[in-house]
Order: structure tokens, then C-alpha cells, then sequence
């Protein structure tokens, strides 16, 4: 809250000095009490928690380890390549990113399908994390939705640098997507077996001529999951 | 009787059309293109009288060197004389004297706009996927004359996706506009007229003959001229995206033709031959056996000294390497023993100076012609020489008085022992066999790729093919044609003409060069007047281009922080910074 200040000269109060002193102190006093006897909300949902108000410290530091704010829907996180339904990548290694990429850290090779009618996957696809300045611009390229930053994590830290190079298997991850017009359901793929075709069908939805948050356009899809996964593979890597 | 019904004089005639004004300029034909005078010669079709003036009429079936099929309708403009007001197709009608033509008016718009919409009917949106992507008029078009949403509500019209026409071209029948190039190229150009339309209307496809591919030997050339993504080279598909490419104009090594090409290279790996135009050698075709002859540029490659053969192989220091050959050449100079083998697939500059140190350093008096063995040949472009430089290989060795003999007499020299050491300028051999022979010499051998005879060789010296030095070949009829470096020699390779020239100072001569500019400037003078008016700076610059250059991915992809493309110095920021100075 920022604080108003009236411009005016000083009225008798304010002139005579000692009261605002006393009434300065009284403020103080209120929120040391209150700091005193109260302890912070303990929502377990950081961004409903209470504070300062009656019964609340003013405190609100997270205990970070165990407490993390999620971050907003909108955040630009790790990436993700997106997969079909039948686990190969949407990408069809267009170098859209690649050109598009300021700080050119994403390195594609494409290779051919033999059976599939999108005919081109990426053979290779690595980021350089530590080069990514993670503008988004290659999410916002993508004609295919193929490759996403709502995984809601930022890049975990890691001792090796080889070990922020992503490539293509690390990459592929999260809910798959499906829409109205993509190839392999138009057309039907011979490498994907009838019955998973038709549910995949059902499943796509007509692409979106509005930009929403994907969060919200994802079936499934959830930040805190993404987040406990992540935390799962760091406390498996742990061990 | 007779006299009376006898008229006086012939009654006037009737006033008929005007009698049309005389050319303003005589021989030629004037017309008026978006208020912009034009004299052309008479035949002269719309297009090309609006090109010369600098306004592009939009096209995707005309081509100047093929017959005119008019059916794409692009190129539809309105001209005075047209009857009925009717727009006219620019790439079929001739100039007539005094028409007035405009292809900017609302109506040629307009109609632009619907014949795109058309033509992008049933276009899949493949962009992502389609090889064209970049080089596609079909984008470059729509970008420019038509930037509106699909009205079409169907489903579009499904065809063969990925059909391999024959051993060099897949068609995306899909993805094709019907404009019918490939189709009179074939029958007009390569005289082998193995595709067709099928079927009527927005069901047509282009497609072979049943049962029979496309397996003629100009066929890649139809990939080229597809103004669309539908017909792509099956050498090519996929490999990569061509705005990263940057081309430099080069000389097609696979043949004695000598086809002028593009290059195109990314980070130091040579990806295609494009054609490149020039009327007196190769119009703008290419044979597919060209196309493909680049490979040997990016694998196998020498890259690093090598002294001993098989398991005895040592790595040479590029310092030490010409000392080493010279110290395994100075016996045989002594003992008379010595043969040279000149390869007619290096350049002329790398010729010259490899002739001046076999002359002057290795007191020789005879060379002996390598090469790649025949191959075949027709009447079109292909020459049955599959090397790019034997004339220029003949006029070198003339120019220092050097005897030129076949391989053949090597082999049989070899055999009965009077040549026991031989300096290989390039190690490309006719005769795989007879190069067996030659293991029992002592070789000293400047090769681009690690076999045959480079295996055999006591010290290997790595070259650097045509694509990583500016040179000159000089094909069958006696052209001198020029190639530019598309990138820096890989690893420790250099030109032949540098190595010789190391050679050289190693065995006492003066011989030192920076460039294949330099070397020609110093020993071109040698071949007289045999090149005619070929000036070394003669190359066109039409068509080069820079591709986008990735700056170093540093460690994904494995190239060196700060690696660049070469690019030419006149977008280097020294130069632009010393332009704005003067400026």
C-alpha cells in the first residue's frame, strides 16, 4: 500500500509533535503485539493465505524448502516438447525455433517417418538451457503447438552443465494434445492401431483462435502435479 | 449499251478501321507498361518487356527456357487491345506496338487475389513439413498479393502424399499447382517425356507412366523448377532448412562440362548443387549425377597429416609434413626414379603450381594424368570425362613444357621398376586395380579423401576440395570458369596449390602464396593467351546468397564457441563501419 501524503502545512496536532510521536509508538506497539502472540496463517494454500489482518502475524516468509509459491499460469517455464496421444512428438522439426531463437540454443536434426503421414519428426532436438533466455519466442513460433513452456517449473539447477542440455527424450514429456486438424487424424496413421485412433479423435479439440492460457486448454493438466512430479524425480535422483 | 453500265470510277471505299500508325521506333515494338515506355523486340511476351523495365508480373507456369502453357493464371494483366476488356495471360501474349498494359490496376488485384485463393484450395498447409518452405512462390506469392483467410469449408481433396517418382525425385502430388513445368521440361528440355497429368480437374495429379519411374538422367532438374513443394529431391529431403544455407557460386565437378552451380553450404558441410544460369555452358540444367557428386566433399575427408601407412600411421605436424615429403621425394629426384600424377580434379591454380615445383624442385620432365575413370555421355550436358579440370591440367603442364601421359604408362612404368617414388597431386585414379600396383612405391600424396591410393601413400598430405578454395577450372572446350570458397579447409587441409608450394619450399624454391588469386596472378602469365579473355574477377554475382547464420550453439551441437559462416567481406562490421565514415 503506498502511503498518501497530503500536501498541507501541518495542522495543530501534527504541529504540537508529541501526540503524533505517541501515536507512532501506538502503531509499532500494535504490530509487535500482534507479531508477539499471533504466528502466520498456515493455509496450505500459499497464495490464500492470510496476513497481517486480525489473529495473523504480519510474517509471511515461506518456509522455502518445504513451501513454494507456484508460480503464475502465464509463467515461462521449463520446456516441453508435447506428445500426440501415441507418444511420438507433435514436432515435425521445422526449425521454426531455431530461427526464431535469439539466443540460438535449440539444434534440431529432422528424419522421415516411414509410416506416419506427417512424414518428418526431429531426429534430434536439444536445447541449451543455459543459453535459453527464456522469452518464449519459440512457444509463440511453434505452427504446430509442438513445443510448450507451461510445465510451471523453472530449469532445475544441476552441478554439470551437460546436464542442462535437454534433448528430445528428456524433453518429451506432460500431456499429450490433439486437435481437429492434425494429420494423423485426418488421415488416419498405419502406425497407430484403429480403436487409439478413433478415442483420439474424440479427444482433439478444434484449434483455439483465441489465446488463452494453455493451462486452462489442457484436459488434465495441472501446475502442482507437474510440480510434484518434478519433485518426485528430484527426491528418486536423490536417493 | 455496255459503255453506259460502265462505271466512271470505282465508287470510295468504305470507311474502314484506321490504318494503324507506323512503329515509333522502327524494327522494334514500343508499348506502354504501367506508364512506363517499353521498346522490345517484336515477339517479346508481357512479362519480359514489364521485367526489363523492372516491374514483376506474378507467375508460376511460365518459364523462359520452356514452352508456354499459360495455365496458372497468375499472370493475368489488363492490356488496350484485349477484346471484350478481358485480362490477358502476360507470359503468352506478345507486345504489340502501342498497347498500353497495367498490372496494377484493382481488377488484375483482384484477380490475382482469386487465382491464389484457387490455387491454395486444396494446397495442404505443409509449410512446416515441405522442403519448399523458404523457396516456395506459393508463400513468397500469398505474402504479396493475397494475405487472406481460406473460405473453403470441404475437405481438402487428398492425394498421394509421398510418391517416389523415380531414384532422385519424390512428389508430393498434394501439394501440386498443375503448372505443368515439369511436365514440358521433361518433354522439351530432356527430351524423355516420362511425366503426365492424370485425371481432370481438381483430381489431376502429375505422375509417371504406370509402373515406369522417372529415371532420367535431367530428372532432378524438374525438382528445381517446381515453382511449389510437390516434386523434392529425394538426396535432399529433409536434411535441412534452406534459409540457414548460404550459396556460393561454384563449378560442378562431376564431369567435364563443368556446370555452373550454387553451393550450398551450412557450418562447413556442403549440403546441395543448385544449377546456376549461364547460357554458353549449361543453360540453367544440371545432370543428376552432378547433383550428387558433392558428397565426397563432407565424408572421408584427410584431415590431418599422416606419415607411414596402415598400422604404422603417424600424425604429422603441418610444420614438419612438407619436409617430410620432400626428405621421401630427394632419393628418387637423385636416382631419376621419380614419377608425378597429376589429378585433372584439381583446380588450374593448384595444377600451376604443382607443374612449377615438378619442373623446377623435382627436375621432372613428364607428368602423368590421373583422374576419375569414363563415365557416360550423351548429347545434352554430360561429358563421358567425369573430371572437371583435364583441359586445364593439359594447358598447365604445357605451360611449363611438362609431357602429359595416361595413367596406363605409370602403372607400366611402375611395373618395370624405373619409377620407385611418385608425388600424387590428388589421388583420384582411374584404375582401382592398376592403383594396387602402385602400393609398392614410395608415395608422397596430396588427397581429399582417405582411399585408393591415399592408403599406399609413405607421407598424406590433406587437400582441400574445390569447395574450400577459390579457384578455376577449365572445361572440355577450353573455358575457364571460376569457383569461390564456400567455407574455411577443414581441420589441417589446404589447397594443393599451398601444399605444392610448401613442397616447393622445402625442396629450395621460392614459392610462397596466399591465395589461388595471388597464385594465378603469379604464374597465370605462363599459360599465355590459352584462357583467352578470362579475367579472375570475373564472377557474375547474380543469385549468391547468404543464409542465415547460426552463431555457435556452443556445446549442442559440438561446433566451437564463436565459429562463423565465411562472409564476404563487404557485411563485415570493419567494412560497414569504414562505409559509414566516409559516408
Amino acid at each position: 500500500m503506498p502511503y498518501q501524503l497530503e500536501n498541507r502545512p501541518p495542522d495543530l496536532r501534527e504541529s504540537m509533535y508529541f501526540p503524533e510521536i505517541i501515536r507512532g509508538i501506538g502503531t509499532i506497539t500494535k504490530h509487535f503485539l500482534k507479531n508477539l502472540f499471533f504466528s502466520r496463517d498456515a493455509n496450505p494454500d500459499i497464495l490464500a493465505r492470510k496476513r497481517g489482518g486480525f489473529g495473523h502475524s504480519d510474517n509471511v516468509t515461506l518456509q522455502y524448502p518445504e513451501e513454494r509459491a507456484p508460480y503464475a499460469p502465464a509463467y515461462r517455464g521449463l520446456h516441453r516438447l508435447v506428445p500426440r496421444e501415441d507418444g511420438k512428438p507433435r514436432c515435425v522439426a521445422c526449425y521454426m525455433c531455431a530461427t526464431i531463437c535469439p539466443a540460438q540454443c535449440i539444434y534440431i536434426e529432422a528424419a522421415e517417418y516411414p509410416d506416419d503421414p506427417v512424414e518428418k519428426y526431429p531426429a534430434k532436438f536439444v536445447i541449451d538451457e543455459l543459453r535459453c533466455i527464456v522469452c518464449g519466442f519459440c512457444v509463440e513460433a511453434c505452427p504446430k503447438d509442438a513445443i510448450r513452456m507451461d510445465s510451471g517449473e523453472h530449469t532445475p539447477p544441476s552441478y554439470e552443465r551437460s546436464a542442462q542440455i535437454w534433448d528430445e527424450k528428456r524433453l518429451l514429456r506432460g500431456p499429450p494434445v490433439s486437435y481437429q486438424y492434425d494429420p494423423w487424424l485426418r488421415r488416419g496413421s498405419p502406425s497407430i492401431p484403429p480403436d487409439k485412433l478413433e478415442e483420439m479423435r474424440a479427444r482433439a479439440k478444434p484449434f483455439p483462435t483465441v489465446a488463452t492460457d494453455e493451462a486452462s486448454q489442457t484436459p488434465g493438466f495441472s501446475v502442482r502435479a507437474l510440480a510434484a512430479e518434478a519433485k518426485d524425480r528430484a527426491q528418486a535422483a536423490r536417493k | 449499251m455496255a459503255e453506259e453500265k460502265k462505271p466512271d470510277a470505282a465508287p470510295p471505299k468504305p470507311p474502314g478501321p484506321p490504318a494503324p500508325p507506323p512503329p515509333k521506333n522502327p524494327g522494334f515494338v514500343t508499348a506502354i507498361v504501367d506508364g512506363k515506355e517499353v521498346v522490345v523486340k517484336p515477339g517479346t511476351t508481357v512479362i519480359e518487356a514489364a521485367k526489363a523495365v523492372g516491374i514483376d508480373i506474378p507467375y508460376y507456369c511460365y518459364h523462359k527456357r520452356l514452352s508456354i502453357a499459360a495455365n496458372c493464371r497468375m499472370c493475368l494483366v489488363e492490356m488496350s487491345n484485349a477484346p471484350g476488356g478481358k485480362l490477358m495471360p502476360a507470359c503468352q501474349m506478345p507486345v504489340a506496338e502501342g498497347v498500353t498494359v497495367k498490372t496494377d490496376t484493382p481488377r488484375v488485384k483482384d484477380q490475382q487475389r482469386a487465382t491464389l485463393e484457387f490455387l491454395l484450395l486444396n494446397h495442404p498447409v505443409d509449410c512446416s513439413i515441405c522442403d519448399q518452405a523458404g523457396e516456395c512462390k506459393l508463400q513468397d506469392y500469398y505474402m504479396a498479393y493475397d494475405r487472406q483467410p481460406s473460405r473453403l469449408d470441404v475437405p481438402k481433396v487428398m492425394k498421394g502424399k509421398r510418391v517416389e517418382l523415380g531414384p532422385t525425385v519424390t512428389l508430393d502430388q498434394e501439394r501440386c499447382i498443375l503448372c505443368t513445368r515439369c511436365v514440358r521440361f521433361m518433354r522439351e528440355v530432356a527430351e524423355n517425356p516420362q511425366l503426365g497429368v492424370a485425371q481432370r480437374g481438381n483430381e489431376s495429379f502429375i505422375t509417371t507412366f504406370p509402373g515406369q519411374p522417372l529415371d532420367d538422367k535431367y530428372a532432378g532438374n524438374v525438382v528445381d523448377i517446381c515453382p511449389v513443394g510437390a516434386l523434392t529431391s529425394t538426396d535432399f529431403r529433409f536434411r535441412g532448412r534452406v534459409w540457414f544455407m548460404s550459396s556460393a557460386r561454384s563449378v560442378c565437378t562431376g564431369c567435364a562440362r563443368g556446370c555452373n552451380t550454387f553451393l550450398d553450404y551450412l557450418n562447413d558441410v556442403t549440403y546441395r548443387y543448385r544449377p546456376r544460369e549461364n547460357d554458353a555452358v549449361n543453360e540453367e540444367w544440371m545432370c543428376d549425377d552432378g547433383r550428387t557428386s558433392y558428397k565426397y566433399l563432407n565424408a572421408g575427408r584427410v584431415l590431418v597429416a599422416r606419415e607411414g601407412r596402415g598400422a604404422n600411421a603417424q600424425p604429422l605436424p603441418r610444420k614438419v609434413a612438407p619436409r617430410r615429403a620432400a626428405e621421401v621425394l630427394l632419393p628418387h629426384v637423385a636416382a631419376g626414379s621419380l614419377a608425378v600424377l597429376l589429378s585433372p580434379v584439381a583446380s588450374l591454380e593448384d595444377l600451376l603450381v604443382a607443374c612449377k615445383v615438378a619442373k623446377e624442385g623435382l627436375k621432372v620432365g613428364e607428368v602423368y594424368a590421373g583422374g576419375r575413370a569414363d563415365g557416360w555421355q550423351d548429347d545434352f550436358l554430360k561429358r563421358a570425362d567425369e573430371n572437371p579440370n583435364r583441359k586445364g591440367l593439359e594447358l598447365a603442364a604445357a605451360a611449363y613444357g611438362l609431357a602429359v601421359r595416361p595413367f596406363a604408362d605409370l602403372v607400366a612404368a611402375a611395373g618395370a621398376g624405373k619409377v620407385k617414388g611418385l608425388w600424387a597431386v590428388g589421388t583420384e585414379v582411374p584404375d582401382a586395380k592398376a592403383a594396387e600396383k602402385l602400393g609398392a612405391l614410395e608415395i608422397v600424396a596430396q588427397s581429399y579423401g582417405d582411399a585408393a591410393l591415399a592408403q599406399h601413400a609413405a607421407v598424406l598430405l590433406p587437400a582441400s576440395p574445390h569447395s574450400e578454395m577459390d579457384g578455376t577450372f577449365v572445361n572440355f572446350e577450353g573455358r575457364a570458369q571460376r569457383f569461390e570458397m564456400a567455407y574455411f579447409p577443414k581441420g589441417e587441409s589446404r589447397p594443393h596449390w599451398a601444399l605444392a608450394a610448401e613442397l616447393g619450399a622445402a625442396l629450395g624454391l621460392p614459392l610462397a602464396f596466399a591465395s589461388g588469386r595471388e597464385v594465378f596472378a603469379a604464374l597465370g602469365p605462363q599459360l599465355g593467351s590459352a584462357l583467352g579473355d578470362f579475367a579472375w574477377d570475373s564472377l557474375p554475382s547474380t543469385g549468391s546468397r547468404l543464409g542465415i547464420v547460426p552463431l555457435a550453439a556452443g556445446t549442442v551441437d559440438g561446433r566451437l564457441p564463436g565459429n562463423r559462416d565465411r562472409v564476404p567481406s563487404e557485411t563485415t562490421e570493419d567494412y560497414r563501419r569504414a562505409m559509414s565514415r566516409t559516408s
